[in-house]
């Protein structure tokens, strides 16, 4: 659906960074595993992404990024959901939710290992994150 | 006389999204209904001529569940065919929606092809 080429390019397990003219699709989940999971990406990729989606181009932050960016933290939840189920631990997924703007940061839950995995496409990079409590 | 689809996302991308893989997928519809809960979604039932329905599980105020088994308890309403699209299908979920009347199900993300495969059968 994404229609671009996508390569991860390292793991990490950093300290939050500020995220720049940016945009972030977050799923909570509940259940025997509880946490967070995140898609950051600057907007041009998200722009790509969202005119991939819907066969238009696409300039401006409007609802439409914001909707496409959610779904994607939808289905990253949906597969994590699916792959947690297979090991036992059924969780649930909140509803998505996105954030954007010119500069933000993304804060760490209390008491989670997080990891962080960094993504490469033509257009630049975009980040995954997963923060699961302990 | 052509057929009619809805599609139940609470995401208005994600249903642009589905309407541009059915054309993509060369599959023609008079006419495409919209709903973004299983609330609306019945509601256009009551109102208009539905061939199918292509209908999110995880949704707001109504999600995809509650929708089957408001449905199949209305006999004017029940028979017709929805098909589930959804980044949620494991084994229980799709398992509880098929006992409530659904007859398939799509995993998100997919493709024009992957819609046709599964849909096509079924008009």
């Amino acid at each position: 659906m994404v229609m671009m080429e996508v390569s991860p390019s390292e793991i990490q397990d950093q300290e939050p960074r500020l995220h720049s003219n940016s945009i972030s699709g977050v799923i909570g989940l509940a259940g025997k595993v509880k946490g967070v999971l995140a898609i950051h990406m600057p907007e041009s990729i998200a722009f790509k992404i969202t005119g991939s989606f819907l066969g238009i181009d696409v300039d401006s932050m409007n609802e439409d990024v914001e909707d496409a960016i959610g779904e994607i933290a939808n289905m990253l939840g949906g597969n994590l959901k699916t792959i947690l189920s297979d090991s036992g631990k059924d969780i649930d997924l909140s509803l998505p939710t996105t954030i954007s703007g010119k500069e933000y940061d993304f804060q760490s839950l209390k008491n989670a290992e997080r990891e962080v995995i960094i993504f490469d496409t033509d257009g630049g990079g975009f980040i995954i994150e997963i923060q699961l409590e302990a | 006389m052509g057929k009619n689809v809805l599609l139940v996302d609470d995401s208005s991308t994600m249903r642009k999204i589905i309407g541009r893989s059915l054309r993509q997928a060369g599959i023609a519809f008079d006419n495409i209904f919209e709903a973004a809960d299983g609330v609306e979604a019945l509601e256009v039932l009551e109102n208009e001529s539905v061939d199918i329905v292509l209908s999110d599980i995880n949704m707001p105020n109504m999600d995809g569940i509650s929708f089957l088994r408001e449905k199949s308890g209305r006999d004017h309403i029940k028979d017709i065919p929805v098909l589930m699209i959804s980044t949620e299908t494991g084994e229980d979920i799709i398992g509880e929606a098929k006992s409530l009347g659904a007859v398939g199900a799509i995993k998100k993300p997919f493709t024009p092809d992957k819609v046709n495969e599964v849909l096509g059968p079924l008009l």
